[in-house]
């Protein structure tokens, strides 16, 4: 099997599991790990499918450097909503979650 | 590959497996958190595979030294222990849809990958650390700059809404 195709099915099953874990977990915070996962799959995938090819490799690990900074980003803000969130249900629990405004 | 390489890819390759199985089935949120590290560790284990020792690197700078200790400082939050919130197991029709979501995108892609492969090198392509910061100041100095902002912004985001008044 080419080297290629390996590290692609590597990205595969964290897209997979990310997937799974997004659907399955039933609070905030471990939808925000599955999330981790699937962003990692795809970082590895865009460094994979550019240091085996003759595609430029220094964008593609440029491209992966932007998806880990985007990454934190993004948990920094989830982070924060969780604990709002947190102050205004006193749980993390996503079937409760089910009204957006003020309780009266 | 060479054997070397091959065993190393299928050592990472099963820190990745167990990392991910640890990371989606757990019942301890804590335990969830060591299996996504597991993982990161798995895939900076990669990067070395794919000569990108600085990608290596910065997964573990980035990933594991920052986000996974904000994630556990999330973890404060929620009931995480072996009986929180996501101790009794998933309802059945729940795991079920979890099971398929993972089986979708694998038996889309799989397929695809397995019987039209990329044409790929043996040997992974070299890149110097240099090459990197200088397409990054010279030709990509936008989204550099932009990727900050957007990490100014988050951060500042985050602050303002977790923000308390005193006078309240």
């Amino acid at each position: 099997m080419k080297p290629l195709v390996l590290y692609q099915l590597a990205s595969l099953v964290l897209l997979g599991a990310g997937l799974a874990g997004l659907v399955k977990r039933r609070t905030l915070v471990g939808m925000l790990i599955a999330v981790e996962l699937m962003l990692n799959g795809a970082g590895l995938s865009i460094v994979a499918a550019t240091q085996l090819t003759g595609a430029d490799a220094t964008l593609g690990q440029l491209a992966t450097l932007l998806v880990m900074g985007l990454a934190a980003a993004e948990a920094t803000v989830a982070l924060a909503a969780i604990v709002v969130v947190f102050r205004r249900f006193g749980h993390t629990r996503t079937d409760a979650l089910t009204t957006l405004r003020e309780q009266q | 590959m060479e054997t070397p390489a091959i065993l190393a890819f299928g050592f990472y390759f099963l820190v990745i497996v167990v990392g991910c199985f640890m990371a989606v089935g757990c019942a301890s949120l804590v335990r969830a958190l060591v299996g996504l590290v597991a993982t990161l560790l798995g895939v900076a284990g990669m990067y070395l595979l794919l000569n990108a020792p600085f990608m290596a690197f910065m997964q573990i700078l980035i990933y594991v030294g920052a986000i996974c200790v904000l994630i556990f400082f999330a973890l404060m939050l929620a009931r995480a222990d072996a009986d929180g919130d996501e101790a009794d197991p998933a309802p059945a029709p729940r795991t079920f849809k979890g099971i398929l979501a993972a089986m979708l995108p694998g038996a889309l892609l799989a397929p695809i990958l397995m019987l039209h492969p990329t044409a790929s090198k043996l040997i992974p392509a070299e890149v110097p650390l240099a090459e990197l910061g200088r397409r990054l100041m010279e030709d990509y100095v936008l989204p550099f700059e932009l990727i900050s902002v957007v990490l100014l912004i988050s951060m500042a985001g985050a602050v303002l809404l977790v923000w308390e008044r005193r006078d309240k």
